[in-house]
């Protein structure tokens, strides 16, 4: 019992940046139909900026927040420069592009920052909490990154749902042609809604890096998860990314603690192959719903 | 006069890759104006719709509204300079509730208070839609859909009005609803509509003016009665 409640709270903890990662994906996948599979490497690459002003600032916010503006305007830049121009062309145009841009990235971080591990600062401490006596297998530093997830998460649904700019992105994610029609400058949704993937693969980054040591490839296997979590959750719907997350940290964790942890990448694209077999939408995916 | 709100396509080309659709097409359309547009399938109707609100982007010819050459610019900026293209079905985002559809009609507005009014406009004029408010726009029945994608059309306070099919798929007392709704844009608020019809006969009713095109040509173009009266055209291009 003991077991399963730091298991499963480990899992939602780690989840949460799955989340985030996912979030990010969903985020693109929903206004362009691209799937962003350079969004690992732009974490990483962020999270070297937040490593670069923290060891020479020694200040752990100021770089947080510095990999958080860098997210976004890396996000947007790479939507101007080198995105928009397959917009329009066959899918496999834009695969090709992202994948080029995380070979980019990983590679242009190697030759800036050399390619040994790198320590990663946390915020708070890694000091497991107990409650009456009963360790509960997480942190502060675990709550806190629960807790910056979901409060980004939070802040993009009331975005979403109650501003000018939310619906813009809205009316553009289901219908661009029709955006189009009444004004609405879809060329500039687009680029904000890369941007807003970039911050939040950017929060993911400076999240979980204090756990996998910093390395251009740091967040391959993170993203492959993130991915899983996106795909659980539909691709489609923002609240679908957060619960595949959290769904696909809890079954990792559950998985890793009683199984063994050596495996857990594996579990996870077991989890992946068995959602795109059983249900190949997710599962909270409007598309489902709208072909019927 | 001041003709702010004209409509004036001036020898317009344009298609689909390499298939020529219209083949110098003219059209004017005067201030607060209704203009049917009619003729059989594939005979460019919708092209020339599309032509003119850019998401076609035409070869040759000028697109003036209010004296301005639209021609060749984007969509989203002919929408901004006051041309509301409303498509053939499909045009609502049933993903949205009713009234986001509406907030989606003046997303392009500059003035905050003017969003305002429009919605309170709409609800006034279409008290359907503020009685479904709140509820996904999937919802509605297809003649509530037109309805409401013509309101979000007036959303953005258009000059030109661009109406493709809006009868289509209707229930014979909700084409009357229609139709009575753009003879009331016309009269009340000044608009320049082309309205495209396969249902000639009611669109003759309420047009002021009338054209019909033939495979991507003007074949005729006069006063709506009088196209309405004319046996031959209507035998051969209109069937009724």
């Amino acid at each position: 019992m003991q077991e399963f409640l730091e298991f499963t709270l480990g899992g939602i903890a780690i989840g949460m940046i799955y989340a985030a990662i996912a979030l990010s994906l969903v985020l693109i996948w929903r206004g362009t139909r691209v799937l962003n599979y350079s969004q690992g490497g732009m974490a990483m690459f962020t999270t070297y900026v937040a490593w670069v002003v923290i060891s020479h600032t020694g200040n752990y916010w100021l770089g947080f927040v510095l990999a958080l503006a860098s997210g976004l305007v890396l996000g947007a830049i790479l939507e101007r420069t080198v995105v928009r121009p397959t917009e329009g062309k066959s899918p496999l145009n834009s695969v090709i592009v992202t994948i080029g841009l995380l070979i980019f990235l990983e590679g242009l971080a190697g030759i800036i920052y050399g390619g040994q591990y790198r320590s990663f600062p946390v915020a708070f401490s890694l000091k497991g909490l107990k409650l009456g006596g009963v360790a509960l297998g997480i942190s502060t530093s675990d709550l806190f990154t629960a807790g910056a997830v979901l409060a980004a998460a939070l802040a993009l649904a009331l975005v979403f749902r109650y501003t000018a700019v939310g619906l813009r992105l809205r009316a553009t994610a289901f219908r661009p042609d029709v955006a189009r029609l009444l004004g609405v400058r879809i060329g500039r949704v687009l680029t904000l809604g890369w941007a807003l993937a970039g911050l939040f693969g950017a929060l993911a980054g400076v999240l979980v890096t204090p756990t996998t040591f910093l390395y251009p490839n740091s967040m391959d296997s993170i993203f492959v998860l993130g991915f899983t979590a996106a795909v659980i959750g539909g691709l489609d719907s923002p609240v679908g990314a957060v619960t595949g997350g959290v769904l696909l940290g809890v079954v990792l964790s559950y998985a890793g603690g009683y199984l063994g942890s050596d495996l857990v990448l594996v579990y996870g694209l077991v989890v992946l192959a068995l959602v795109l077999m059983v249900r190949p939408t997710g599962l909270f995916s409007a598309a489902a719903a709208r072909r019927v | 006069m001041t003709d702010a709100a004209s409509l004036a396509v001036e020898e317009i080309v344009a298609g689909y890759g390499g298939v020529q659709v219209l083949d110098r097409v003219s059209v004017s359309a005067r201030t607060g104006t209704i203009t049917a547009v009619l003729g059989a399938n594939g005979a460019g109707k919708t092209t020339l719709l599309r032509a003119i609100s850019g998401f076609v982007r035409p070869r040759h010819g000028r697109v003036l509204v209010g004296g301005t050459d639209l021609a060749r610019r984007h969509p989203e900026d002919i929408a901004r300079a006051g041309v509301a293209h409303v498509p053939e079905g499909q045009g609502v985002i049933t993903e949205l509730t009713v009234e986001e559809n509406l907030r989606v009609g003046a997303l392009a507005r500059r003035d905050r208070a003017g969003r305002a009014a429009g919605l309170n406009d709409a609800y006034q004029r279409f008290p359907m839609l503020a009685e479904r408010r709140r509820r996904a726009a999937g919802t509605l029945s297809g003649g509530e859909r037109q309805i409401l994608v013509i309101a979000r059309a007036l959303m953005a306070a258009p000059r030109v009005l661009l109406l493709d099919e809006p009868s289509l798929g209707l229930a014979p007392r909700m084409v009357a609803q229609v139709m009575d709704l753009i003879r009331q844009l016309r009269d009340d608020a000044g608009l320049t509509v082309l309205l495209v019809e396969q249902n000639a006969r009611s669109a003759l009713g309420i047009a002021d003016k009338g054209l019909v095109l033939n495979l991507g040509k003007v074949v005729a173009e006069d006063d709506a009665a009088t196209l309405a009266a004319d046996v031959g055209l209507r035998r051969h291009y209109l069937g009724f």
